[in-house]
């Protein structure tokens, strides 16, 4: 035991002192639409991006107007390798969740849709104010596990969510909001609204990863796994494929700053 | 590695199987007309891999169950039935393994020759669960949702006060019809749809779809990618493998070691963060080779591992000191060598159980066998001998690690061009990679224009479920928790 607490003291502080950093250079972040002109060779038909779009995320419809659906993206980044004007680019930022589903398409015009939470450009330490709630989460799981995993590391010392006032609980009886992981595929829709209709209200739904808010990858299929807003009110939205702990961090403060 | 089709008959793959000599790499179907059986010598290697035909009779969707005989196959009958409407008549226990209610009776989504005229399913699609009986037994129903932030799954005990008579998994709640979606999707899209079958095993299965996938298309690797695809597999494991010792100790109480552990599986993902831009390794392996972030930080991964050897070393002596620890894990949760080999176990949880099966040392994937490590096993099928295979497997990880970034070769990487990139028509390949979770098994068949007929997958934990069933009879409800995250089994990648 006291071996125990004397490694522990030894360790240090291991939590983040800056919240919501950008993501290291090297790491892909999500794609972002800058007010850059798309590539002349590009408006004529033969862009590159709509085509490698595993999700088919880019809608290059209207020349010189992509529009990127984050709601879609797995950050796979292959269309900002190959775009050649910087229209398309690698977005480092973590501050990614919104709260409606349009907010999540990137277009020229907005490129950066406003963050869902209202202290959007805050980047030191989040204010006093957001400690004054707390938001108990229920999280239920449809998916593949990797959006489980970064939930279970947003909770760990160097993200330590739980400081923001964030508990993630073991019974929708007691949660504020119901977090869905996965595309919600006809095996787990009965579960999961049963957990639902258990919350009581008021009762917030928010959908985490690319496979609840659209489907993602595995959308499209026998098994109709969808997304979450195709059988329940999503109030809050986070992107990733999974998103990275401060995309999730930053969603339950969201959804948190929504409490009623 | 390509593999040729051989058409036999039931009687002659009875004579087979009876020789002992082979594992059930698979067994399904093509389209529902006839039985596929994918058996594999790992003492033969890549020349121990072998596929059987046995052809259907027209209008004919049945055939003796092998069970009985061969409990390996049990699981694999009863998927088969779901996706093909194939029966193995006279299986013991025929249920619904993957489509319960929410389906049609008489939905069989990969079957593509027609059912026999007025067929109707022998079962519905509610699971019947086996029933207990006897005085002061009662059933505990967990799930499909559990407390935790885990997958879901349900769990039915039986039990005669704090003790578990019986425990029957209930599972399919995560089936998203990935076999049927891979045949559907573009060959460029389909990597990252077959990475995400179960993405804390994304950079298994991207190896285990491109080694397929290169097989049919006859795509030569660079030993640079092979060497990088070791590197990134490697890190996955270690990732993982800390994870697991790190939820073990959550479960027994053990905060502190537990928080070490979070801690340190960071540093393993940052690793991956280096090398390949995303934590979960996703997108890096790419059918021809790797798709290495221009930016890479690979030579900052030997300071990584010898980083994470020397902070690792600490909290796992701890956790192997604490008397506690040991107490909760020692003779609990016991699985006998025989049975594991009856249910041919694999990964960590087989090895611990006696079974010196490492895919790493057998089939040729990667930079393996070449690089492999030694196998780990433990003899004793209790959750300490799982958690000990698992430790030593964390050591030998980083040592893999280091001596594949010390002998990586020069050379190019760049994955194939699928503008090019042809697949050779009727044929059939497969990838089979140790996940950190065991053999993971990719089977690609083609049709006469070269494209994908069929994609079967066959995860790791599909092999072990049962096993955790039959290991936890007889021990205390209390017990399970810890059994169950000592086998580390994936629901998705089982579900698919």
């Amino acid at each position: 035991m006291l071996e125990l607490l004397g490694y522990l003291l030894k360790q240090g502080v291991a939590t983040s002192r800056e919240n919501f950093p950008d993501l290291p250079e090297h790491v892909r972040g999500l794609p972002i639409v800058t007010d850059k002109d798309c590539a002349e060779t590009c408006n004529q038909g033969t862009a590159l991006c709509a085509d490698l779009c595993p999700t088919q995320a880019i809608d290059l419809s209207e020349a010189n107007k992509p529009k990127l659906d984050l709601g879609k993206c797995i950050a796979c980044g292959l269309c900002t390798d190959v775009c050649p004007s910087g229209t398309l680019v690698n977005d480092r930022r973590t501050r990614t969740a919104r709260a409606s589903r349009e907010a999540l398409i990137s277009t020229r015009e907005s490129p950066a849709q406003t963050a869902a939470t209202k202290d959007s450009k805050e980047t030191k330490p989040a204010k006093a104010g957001l400690f004054k709630r707390s938001l108990a989460v229920r999280v239920v799981s449809t998916g593949c596990s990797a959006c489980d995993m970064e939930i279970g590391a947003s909770l760990n010392p160097i993200f330590d969510m739980e400081r923001f006032g964030v508990t993630v609980v073991a019974s929708p009886r007691y949660a504020d909001a119901l977090v869905v992981t996965g595309p919600v595929p006809l095996g787990m829709r009965a579960a999961l609204l049963s957990c639902y209709e258990a919350m009581s209200s008021p009762r917030l739904v928010v959908a985490l990863g690319t496979c609840a808010i659209s489907g993602g990858l595995h959308g499209g299929g026998y098994s109709q796994a969808d997304g979450v807003d195709k059988i329940l009110p999503v109030d809050i939205y986070i992107p990733g494929c999974p998103p990275h702990p401060w995309s999730i961090i930053d969603g339950m403060l969201a959804a948190k700053s929504l409490k009623t | 590695m390509k593999v040729d089709k051989e058409s036999i008959s039931l009687a002659d793959l009875k004579e087979i199987l009876g020789k002992e000599t082979h594992r059930i790499g698979h067994f399904t179907s093509l389209d529902g007309g006839q039985l596929l059986a994918l058996l594999l010598d790992p003492s033969q290697g890549d020349k121990g891999v072998k596929l059987y035909e046995i052809a259907l009779e027209n209008g004919i969707n049945s055939y003796p169950s092998l069970t009985i005989k061969h409990p390996q196959l049990h699981w694999f009958e009863r998927a088969l039935f779901d996706m093909f409407g194939i029966i193995p008549s006279g299986h013991p226990r025929l249920k619904h393994l993957y489509l319960h209610e929410p389906y049609e009776r008489n939905f069989f989504p990969l079957r593509r020759v027609p059912l026999p005229e007025n067929f109707n399913s022998p079962i519905d699609r509610r699971f019947h669960f086996l029933e207990v009986k006897g005085e002061g037994i009662y059933e505990l129903p967990v799930g499909p949702i559990h407390a935790g932030v885990i997958e879901p799954g349900h769990f039915r005990f039986s039990c005669l006060g704090e003790t578990i008579i019986n425990l029957e998994i209930q599972l399919g709640y995560l089936h998203r019809g990935v076999e049927k979606r891979l045949t559907e999707v573009p060959l460029k899209h389909m990597h990252f749809l077959a990475e995400a079958v179960a993405s804390d095993t994304s950079t298994a299965n991207a190896l285990a779809h491109a080694e397929a996938i290169e097989s049919l298309a006859e795509i030569e690797v660079s030993e640079r990618s092979k060497y990088l695809r070791s590197i990134a597999l490697e890190i996955e494991r270690l990732a993982m493998h800390i994870v697991d010792v790190g939820g073990m100790s959550t479960d027994i109480g053990l905060l502190g070691i537990a928080s070490a552990m979070g801690r340190l599986r960071g540093t393993a993902l940052g690793m991956g963060d280096l090398l390949t831009g995303s934590r979960f390794l996703r997108g890096f392996i790419v059918p021809g080779g790797v798709r290495l972030p221009v930016n890479n930080g690979l030579f900052k991964l030997k300071g990584q591992v010898a980083r994470l050897r020397h902070e690792l070393k600490e909290p796992i002596a701890m956790f192997l000191d604490n008397q506690m620890a040991l107490e909760r894990m020692r003779e609990v949760g016991v699985l006998k060598a025989s049975l594991a080999k009856e249910f041919g176990m694999v990964g960590p949880a087989g090895r611990a159980s006696g079974q010196d099966y490492d895919v790493r040392r057998a089939f040729s994937h990667a930079a393996y066998p070449n690089m492999a490590p030694p196998t780990v096993t433990a003899r004793e099928g209790d959750i300490l001998a799982r958690e000990m295979v698992r430790i030593k497997e964390i050591w030998s990880t980083l040592d893999t690690i280091d001596r594949l970034l010390d002998n990586l070769p020069e050379g190019e990487t760049t994955g194939a061009d699928f503008s090019k990139v042809r697949l050779k028509p009727d044929s059939f390949a497969v990838g089979i990679v140790e996940a950190f979770r065991g053999e993971l098994l990719h089977l690609v068949a083609t049709d006469k224009e070269g494209k994908v007929a069929r994609y079967a997958v066959k995860h790791p934990s599909f092999n072990n479920w049962t096993a955790l069933a039959i290991a936890i009879r007889n021990n205390l409800i209390a017990d399970f928790p810890l059994c169950n995250k000592s086998f580390s089994l994936s629901y998705s990648g089982n579900d698919l």
